[in-house]
């Protein structure tokens, strides 16, 4: 009787997770599948040609101009990370030490950037970085420098992207760090205190060992959305001038909306993937789930 | 030697603001100047220098964006974002529940994929043309409900993670007690646990609002009907129409903050408390 009644509550449990999980395997798992499939082929438009083999993935690693993408996705996404992680962690030990209505003010500021969506982010900024009329040249101007015409000069549109990038994620790795800083036990900073470790000892030697692995999975949370975002160089600098912003996830979309190389653009999507995936596992390394 | 310390954590607390005021600049300042410049007449837009305060406020930029069917728009996002919620949070929900009071064949291998979601759909323009491809073959983009469909699996990965971390809360003794007093199954799911996890609740559903509402570039290949049109496609667009008119531009900006904004100020705490609780354990 036992038996059957715990046979009856695990198909139960299967039961439960049927809808959300079937959801997830067709619109996750499967449309992958079927991606490694339509990248050995040839595609014009949306109809499939003959078998290539691995040819759309060796043209995708041999291009120039996507060569150029890749190489500016790896450095803009990890200048980007790193400054959202260094600012957000910093934030986050300060207003984790402050708490009370002061820290929830800098959490709600902070997150700002994050709830707004990414081609009003864009716009908004590329109005401030606007030519003679936008705010920052307005203000370089009253300051006595020259303009920097932002979106079309090279470094410049470079930088601004990295910045409006880091920008919106600041907030939200602080959110996160702050999880594993207030999960900390303080006992462990109290004793710390109480065998005579400095201010500094105890940062560096109890506080940042504790949440290590936190700041490591938000690093990886970013890196993995930032080097995904097609958005925001699409909005900011339309991936000019002249490439010097065209990420890789701009010219994927560039391949199958402008070109109608689907077989291309399905195996630089592969690669994109790959790359994610390498990323993931580190994820799934370090955050040790378990249920 | 005690005056000194308290004139320097005096000084130290002046920083401090200064400081706040400095970060709350920074972050909020696109917005501020976007509802600014989309309250002026051109002429005053094109000013030099620009006016912060003392002009003319004028609504003709909103004006011209609501009578070339920007409402309409809205109204569309509105939809697809509470549709998802509805979805994705009564499949969540259930899921949740299975994930964490059940034991079933194959559990660790799905929850692997609900882990493997959370950064997978994170940067949902890895699944672009992979899903644009799939879903155009099986004629399933540019319906009413392709967007919503879609943005509850892509937020579904992080709404499970955030209800899962809720439904684990709920004590189980609660249940037991439940059963013992011969309350159904179906009861305890349906009407016990939901009003005990009330923040996870609103965590998830603000997590899928703020993804749905948010999403351009999804949409921007799943539909092509101009009557489905999601506000950020309708944002994006303008930008092309409007070209250096920023007026109708920051307008439309605007009005996309204006719900998020309001949303996450009732709902921000439990969105911060839920990302921090639910957050990844390390």
């Amino acid at each position: 009787m036992k038996r059957k009644m715990s046979q009856k509550r695990r198909i139960g449990g299967l039961f439960y997770t049927l809808p959300a999980m079937s959801l997830l395997i067709l619109l996750l798992i499967v449309p992958l599948i079927y991606t490694i499939y339509c990248s050995l082929y040839q595609f014009k438009y949306m109809m499939k040609g003959n078998f290539v083999g691995l040819n759309n993935f060796i043209y995708c690693l041999t291009d120039d101009r996507i060569r150029n993408s890749m190489i500016t996705t790896i450095g803009v996404t990890l200048a980007a990370t790193a400054i959202s992680i260094v600012a957000g962690l910093l934030l986050a030990l300060w207003i984790d030490k402050r708490g009370g209505l002061f820290a929830y003010i800098i959490e709600l500021i902070g997150l700002v950037p994050w709830v707004i969506s990414m081609v009003v982010a864009g716009l908004l900024w590329r109005w401030l970085f606007n030519g003679d009329l936008g705010l920052f040249n307005v203000a370089l101007r009253m300051l006595g420098f020259k303009p920097i015409y932002v979106v079309q000069t090279r470094i410049p549109a470079i930088v601004a992207l990295i910045f409006v990038m880091s920008w919106r994620t600041i907030g939200y790795a602080m959110i996160l760090i702050l999880a594993g800083l207030k999960g900390l036990d303080h006992s462990l900073i109290e004793a710390a205190r109480v065998d005579g470790a400095t201010r500094l000892q105890t940062l560096f030697r109890v506080k940042l060992p504790l949440i290590k692995s936190q700041v490591l999975l938000s690093t990886i949370v970013l890196t993995v959305s930032n080097f995904t975002n097609n958005t925001i160089p699409k909005v900011l600098t339309s991936g000019g001038p002249v490439n010097a912003t065209n990420v890789v996830t701009l010219e994927q979309y560039n391949l199958s909306f402008m070109y109608y190389e689907f077989g291309r653009s399905s195996a630089l999507s592969i690669l994109i993937m790959l790359a994610t995936t390498v990323i993931i596992a580190c994820y799934i390394k370090v955050a040790k789930y378990e249920i | 030697m005690k005056k000194k310390s308290t004139a320097l954590s005096a000084a130290f607390k002046t920083a401090e603001w200064l400081f706040v005021i400095l970060f709350g600049i920074l972050n909020l300042i696109p917005i501020f100047w976007g509802l600014v410049t989309s309250l002026k007449v051109p002429r005053e837009i094109n000013a030099f220098p620009p006016k912060i305060f003392g002009f003319m406020p004028t609504l003709q930029h909103y004006a011209r964006i609501f009578s070339s069917g920007f409402l309409r728009c809205i109204m569309n996002s509105v939809f697809y974002a509470l549709l998802a919620i509805l979805l994705g949070l009564v499949f969540g929900y259930l899921a949740a529940y299975g994930f964490a009071r059940r034991d079933f064949p194959l559990k660790k291998l799905l929850f692997f994929i609900v882990v493997v979601g959370i950064p997978l759909s994170s940067g949902s323009s890895v699944l672009l043309i992979p899903n644009y491809m799939y879903l155009t073959n099986l004629h399933l983009t540019n319906h009413w409900y392709t967007l919503p469909v879609i943005y509850a699996v892509y937020n579904l990965p992080m709404a499970l993670w955030l209800l899962i971390a809720g439904v684990k809360a709920v004590p189980h003794e609660l249940e037991e007690a439940a059963l013992i007093d011969g309350a159904s199954q179906r009861f305890i799911v349906t009407r016990l646990i939901p009003p005990l996890i009330k923040p996870s609740i609103a965590a998830a559903a603000l997590f899928i609002f703020i993804g749905s509402w948010n999403d351009y570039i999804t949409s921007s290949v799943m539909i092509n009907s101009v009557s489905l049109k999601s506000i950020q496609m309708a944002i994006y667009d303008y930008m092309g129409f409007f070209g250096q008119e920023w007026g109708p531009l920051t307008a439309s900006a605007t009005c996309a903050i204006v719900p998020i904004l309001l949303v996450f100020t009732f709902l921000g705490r439990q969105l911060v408390s839920g990302l921090t609780a639910g957050a990844v354990k390390g």
